[in-house]
């Protein structure tokens, strides 16, 4: 007998908006319960540059999102402050670059209310010592950087300390009609294969990329264009503030420091499919040669990573990729399933307050939105930025790289469960740094396999999927430094373990 | 190849062979004091690593880096930047001046060394921060500052300085004159300027503006005398690392190229008079047994072992060469309490390899290496330039 | 004579780099090995893979294709050379034993069974522990090595964590050099009354006097026991490169080590010298013949670009199967990704082809076509082609 779960409200998706819903439904005392096939953020909320837009990107051509950009920007550096460093960020003018579109995003910040500060190169140099040289100006501007997964992860805490109910590796393999009306969906576990009902008043599509094979789970569509965008990462920081070209939005023109890394890009190419994304070598190549034009050092940096989101964007005939708006909507279809589409990282709350003031209406409530003004919860358990901060307990570490501690694996371990090794990895960033898991693995499937939780067979499953996916990752990048890592890390696990090899 | 620490990909060769890390459990290794925490690392905010100073600075972690990475300066950037807002111990402002401490203990010798042998002086050095497991360098009066500064044929075409450095100097002047006098027998003109401390000591204990300061000191003296046609030698391998190295480095000398390209090591630069047909030397038979044990700087200094060359050509000595062990002392880092117990135990290990090879003496270029392995060894520890003098006996001098 | 002239100068101190050295220095040759730093066999686990595809590995390098650098030393120099190593290892009190003719296994910190031809004492009877009882200690706080994973493996096992107040492999490996934690140890592993079986521990047996340490726990505890090579830090892989080093010093070698070479200096169809980037001013050592054995890409012998390889030193040409976008399989588990392929291809004296270099040799893992990871056969390569390389450089000298 399949288990049933009740909730008022049913959200599809883990990402941003999907975990932002839950908080929001939360604080107004709405029942509800979260699915997500993946972890969480594992669609373009874990695959974007991780920058809480100034909203100068878009303000040129964009006012009205650049706006939203701005008021979101500054609510969640309330909200969120341990968990969003101010960074800030500068649009730098390379030499050759219109002097007229530098006008127009100096009036348009104005107009929308985004803060600037015009700087000589020299006064930018002394900010971001390895700038290149040659700039002619930059302006600074309020942007921020955040680790996107952290986002979701404190948006459901407070979903989960309200009772919401949270299932992640479960995907929808039908939604249940009765009398035309969505009332449930079944979910199934991706590693015991459980299904699970859950029946609702509301469902809320918010699956991203894949909204649309959702909605037509359904029997509804909702057209969408899918458009790739990948990035590269860097061994290190390169830049202590978020580096924009000050032109018209194009491919790699943007750098953000997250963490101990930079993240580079990005690039626009259409796709069909969001489950199965290859990041081409050219690709590559355009985002280094791009993020090289304004700092230099990544004309020879070490990368160690590379990874590609999908970006879901409300089909608009005949435009591409970055024209069309990125703006989001909401669909209500009208037999209890509602659609929420597009939208960037930034406005997550925005997106998921809008979509909660829709579901109080449709209940004939009238319970205002809280959550621009309650911090989020769970931000005690993070040590903050500046990033020195993390220097302060280096015992027991497993993750060198990344400074991650046996008592961090073990708590996620205790909280999640362990079915993917990925799972630490987004909570913990267990071997996000340089040498991408090469030690660390090892040793938290060992922590892993001590408590009892796991036989022999399942964790050689469980790295055997680690290892092919964090390969897959990092095969663009692999030349120069990150190539010897990579050799060393094979000589380890096909050498030295002897894990086995296909033929 | 540069040694920017993007290059480290974590093999761990470093870590395996820190001294440091393999005895003292509070010390987190080359890895991840260096190119681990430097990605963490910011300028505008205050270090906070409390363990950086357990970096004795041996290098060996750079000498073994398969890629050059240097962990060893990330380290010593970052222990400078750690004093900049965190409380120096008293050792470490006493350490800092090796300089104006031997200057002064080398005045009233008899009393120094009496005093320092004392139970209750002893007991106070603890207190002060010092460790006492071996007993300290007797100082001598009769300082190389004290000694004939020029000696040699004065129209000489082959003219040096002798940088001596602060353990001959104040300790073993003797050894430091029969050097000066070895190279007079090879017919060079010999200068010991005035000099001061080459400044390790100041930087090995935070203390940037004073290292600096010598070092500036010592290069406008060595500059002239370069211009003036003299190479510039030194025997204590840590010196010499400090000014090949340091001056051009980190202490951003402005004749610190000009120093370091004509600064030679005694025994190279020995060679080099062989190489080039200035010296013809006749060895006579030295019959020991020694255990050469390398200096951990000598081996940073990537020059080879050149004293091991001329004693391959010394008959009946027989020499075996020990690098794999650093003898723990690290200069004043092992005179620290703190570090006494990492050093205690690094010294029985090095002691123990060179004792492997039953040896009647051991050989080391370095006075601080000498000083640890005779303690626990109880064996004689010589300079090399000691085995090169009972070979050559320069003339008027006895065996 | 110059100080600084050698008959030989080896660059890169790595296995086969010392192998050459050996030789050479055996034939009463002057040698030098001039090295960046230590070299990648530190991080083995060192044990001697020469051929592990194949139960007879010699045989099996008939098999292997025609540009696989086994064929430049042959089979029966290859059994010689390994041969020879042996010797080496036996008189630097580190003996190795198997057969070169059948492979066996040693067991993995993962638990699984690796396959590999010549191991240290200390590894001898992981390959005939059978279905008897499997004991695992370990030691408290040590982050490399997990018994759950070996024992999950045996229906029959049990383990034991002892606190050795370090926990940090090359620490533990450290306290095992001290007679009275040696003592205390051997007596706590008494005292757990073991049933008949096998033991295993991770190799943190001592580093300097391994392996008599093994032999005195073996000898006290009387049963089969055997170490396990860890993650790097390894301390077998460190025994084996420290004591290869030291017999090459004891034999009259030099060594210039811990530093880059600046530059090269050529004269017609002869390497002249190399200089070393050493502290203040460059050293100049020269040579009547020069080894290069800098190894593959971890090490550095072999640098890839973004669109191609290059050779560090001599700038020789290399071999590369294709562009960069099919360098690697899209399979992390595919053993020989395309780029393995790349590296220096020589002719039947080992002078690389394509250089016009006399006197210049190549040997090791730079060698085009090696493809140590697909064919397991890093170690057993180094001495194969380090020995014939240098008895080739011998002929020239």
């Amino acid at each position: 007998m399949p288990e049933m779960i009740k909730a008022d409200v049913i959200i599809v998706g883990g990402g941003a908006t999907g975990c932002g819903i839950a908080r929001d439904l939360a604080l107004r005392g709405i029942s509800h319960c979260l699915v997500e096939k993946g972890d969480f953020a594992s669609g373009a909320t874990g695959a974007c540059h991780g920058l809480l837009h100034s909203g100068g990107r878009y303000v040129v051509n964009d006012p009205e999102a650049a706006a939203e950009c701005i008021a979101e920007n500054m609510i969640l550096r309330k909200i969120g402050q341990k968990c969003v460093e101010r960074t800030g960020g500068l649009f730098v003018r390379l030499p050759g670059d219109s002097r007229n579109f530098r006008d127009r995003f100096l009036r348009s910040c104005d107009t929308v209310g985004i803060e600037t500060e015009v700087l000589s190169a020299s006064r930018a140099l002394d900010l971001v010592p390895t700038l290149n040289p040659s700039i002619e100006e930059a302006i600074k501007v309020p942007d921020c950087s955040i680790d996107p997964f952290r986002l979701c992860m404190l948006n459901i805490v407070t979903s989960q300390k309200k009772g919401g109910t949270v299932l992640i590796h479960h995907k929808v393999r039908d939604i249940i009609r009765e009398k035309g009306r969505c009332v449930g969906i079944r979910v199934q576990e991706d590693a015991t294969d459980t299904v699970t009902e859950i029946r609702g008043k509301i469902i809320i599509n918010a699956a991203g990329a894949w909204g649309d094979s959702v909605a037509k789970l359904a029997g509804n569509s909702v057209p969408m264009t899918l458009s790739k965008g990948s990035l590269v990462v860097t061994n290190h920081r390169l830049t202590n503030m978020v580096i924009n070209r000050l032109r018209p939005p194009s491919d790699g023109d943007i750098i953000v420091p997250n963490e101990a890394v930079c993240l580079a890009g990005t690039t626009s190419i259409p796709v069909l499919d969001p489950d199965t994304l290859e990041i081409e070598s050219r690709e590559v190549d355009i985002v280094a040669t791009e993020a090289e034009k304004m700092i230099p050092a990544f004309g020879t940096t070490r990368l160690i990573r590379t990874y590609a989101g999908v970006r879901p964007l409300l089909k608009a005939d005949g435009a591409n990729g970055r024209t069309i708006s990125r703006g989001f909507r909401i669909i209500d279809h009208h037999d209890g399933m509602y659609s929420i589409m597009g939208g960037k990282l930034t406005t997550y709350r925005l997106m998921a307050e809008k979509m909660s003031d829709a579901v109080i209406r449709h209940f004939g409530m009238k319970t205002k939105c809280r959550t621009a003004e309650i911090p989020l919860e769970g931000q005690d358990q993070l040590s903050g930025y500046p990033l020195s901060k993390r220097l302060k307990k280096l015992e027991n570490i497993l993750c060198e790289c990344e400074l991650v501690s046996r008592e961090d694996v073990e708590r996620v371990v205790a909280t999640v469960g362990t079915r993917h090794i990925g799972d630490i990895q987004h909570r913990t960033r267990l071997g996000m740094g340089p040498c991408q898991g090469g030690f660390c693995t090892y040793r938290a499937l060992g922590v892993i396999q001590e408590s009892g939780r796991i036989g022999p067979d399942e964790s050689m499953k469980m790295l055997k999927e680690f290892l092919q996916r964090r390969f897959k990752g990092i095969r663009p990048a692999l030349w120069g430094d990150q190539l010897r890592e990579e050799q060393l890390v094979e000589s380890i696990y096909l050498g030295i373990l002897a894990m086995e090899c296909e033929e | 190849m540069d040694s920017d620490f993007q290059h480290c990909i974590r093999c761990t060769i470093c870590v395996e062979n820190c001294p440091v890390f393999t005895v003292n459990p509070e010390f987190p290794g080359p890895k991840q004091a260096g190119p681990d925490t430097e990605r963490f690392r910011c300028d505008d905010e205050k270090s906070i690593d409390t363990w950086i100073r357990l970096c004795s600075q041996c290098k060996r972690c750079e000498v073994s880096c398969p890629y050059g990475v240097s962990p060893a300066d990330i380290i010593l950037k970052e222990q400078l930047r750690y004093s900049e807002t965190h409380f120096r111990p008293l050792t470490a402002l006493l350490f800092a001046r090796t300089h104006a401490l031997g200057a002064v203990a080398s005045l009233v010798t008899p009393l120094v060394n009496r005093a320092a042998s004392l139970r209750l002086v002893k007991y106070i050095l603890r207190l002060f921060g010092m460790s006492t497991y071996m007993p300290l360098p007797e100082y001598r009066f009769h300082t190389l500052d004290r000694s004939r500064r020029r000696k040699g044929k004065r129209k000489s075409p082959r003219k040096v300085v002798f940088f001596y450095g602060c353990y001959l100097n104040y300790n073993r002047p003797d050894i430091g004159r029969g050097i000066r006098d070895l190279l007079v027998s090879f017919g060079l003109r010999v200068v010991m300027p005035k000099q001061v401390c080459c400044g390790l000591p100041a930087l090995g204990n935070s203390d940037f503006d004073k290292a600096r300061r010598y070092a500036l000191k010592n290069a406008a003296v060595l500059a002239d005398y370069i211009d003036e046609g003299y190479d510039v030698i030194y025997a204590c391998t840590s010196c010499g690392l400090t000014l090949t190295h340091d001056y051009p480095g980190i202490l951003n000398v402005p004749e610190g190229k000009k120093i370091a390209e004509n600064t030679y090591n005694l025994h190279e630069y020995i060679l080099k008079l062989m190489d080039e047909e200035y010296l013809k030397l006749d060895f006579k038979p030295v019959r020991r047994r020694v255990a050469y044990h390398i200096p951990c700087h000598l081996r940073a200094l990537g020059i080879g072992y050149p004293a091991a060359l001329l004693f391959e050509k010394i008959p009946g000595l027989e020499q075996t060469i020990l690098e794999d062990t650093c003898c723990g002392l690290a200069g004043s880092y092992g005179f620290k309490k703190k570090n006494s117990a990492t050093a205690m135990e690094l010294g029985k290990i090095a002691a123990a390899a060179l004792q492997a090879t039953a040896p009647n003496a051991i050989v080391a270029d370095c006075g601080a290496c000498r000083m640890q392995l005779q303690h626990f060894t109880r064996l004689p520890a010589l300079d090399p330039s000691e085995i090169l003098i009972e070979s050559l006996r320069p003339k008027g001098e006895k065996p | 004579m110059n100080s600084g002239f050698y008959d030989i100068v080896v660059i890169g101190g790595g296995f086969s780099g010392l192998m050459a050295a050996i030789t050479l220095a055996d034939e009463g040759k002057r040698v030098a090995v001039v090295s960046r730093g230590n070299p990648v066999c530190c991080l083995s686990t060192g044990c001697i893979d020469v051929l592990s595809g194949h139960e007879d590995p010699i045989r099996g390098i008939a098999a292997l294709p025609d540009e696989h650098p086994y064929h430049l030393a042959g089979e029966e120099a290859t059994v010689r050379a390994l041969g020879m190593f042996s010797d080496i290892m036996a008189g630097a009190n580190l003996p190795y034993m198997g057969d070169v003719h059948e492979n066996r296994t040693i067991f993995t910190p993962l638990g699984t069974q690796k396959t590999t031809c010549l191991v240290p004492r200390s590894m001898e009877s992981a390959h005939d522990h059978g279905d008897d009882y499997f004991h695992v200690v370990s030691f408290r706080g040590i982050k490399d090595f997990y018994p759950s994973y070996i024992m999950s493996r045996h229906a029959r096992a049990g383990s034991s964590v002892y606190d050795a107040g370090v926990s940090a492999t090359s620490a533990i490996a450290e306290r095992f050099e001290d007679k009275t934690f040696l003592r205390k140890f051997i007596s706590w592993l008494k005292g757990l009354d073991i049933p008949a079986g096998s033991i295993a521990i991770p190799a943190v047996l001592g580093t300097r006097s391994a392996p008599l340490i093994f032999d005195e726990i073996s000898r006290e505890i009387q049963r089969r026991i055997f170490e396990i090579p860890t993650l790097p830090p390894s301390m077998p892989g460190q025994r084996l490169f420290s004591r290869l080093k030291n017999t090459f010093l004891a034999r009259g070698g030099s060594l210039y080590w811990g530093r880059d070479i600046a530059s090269v200096e050529r004269l017609g169809d002869q390497i002249e010298a190399v200089t070393i980037a050493s502290a203040g001013r460059p050293s100049r050592v020269q040579g009547k013949a020069f080894i290069l054995a800098t190894g593959s890409f971890v090490s550095g012998g072999l640098y890839a670009t973004m669109d191609g390889v290059k050779e560090t030193v001599f700038g020789l040409p290399t071999y590369l199967p294709d562009g960069r976008s099919t360098w690697f399989n899209d399979s992390f588990f595919v053993p020989g990704h395309a780029i393995e392929k790349s590296g220096i291809r020589v002719d039947s004296t080992f002078r690389p082809l394509h250089a016009g270099w006399s006197n210049l040799f190549v040997c090791g893992s730079i060698l085009a076509f090696s493809e140590v990871m697909k064919y397991g056969c890093g170690h057993g390569l180094a001495i194969a082609t380090g020995v014939a390389a240098a008895t080739m450089c011998e002929r020239q000298v």
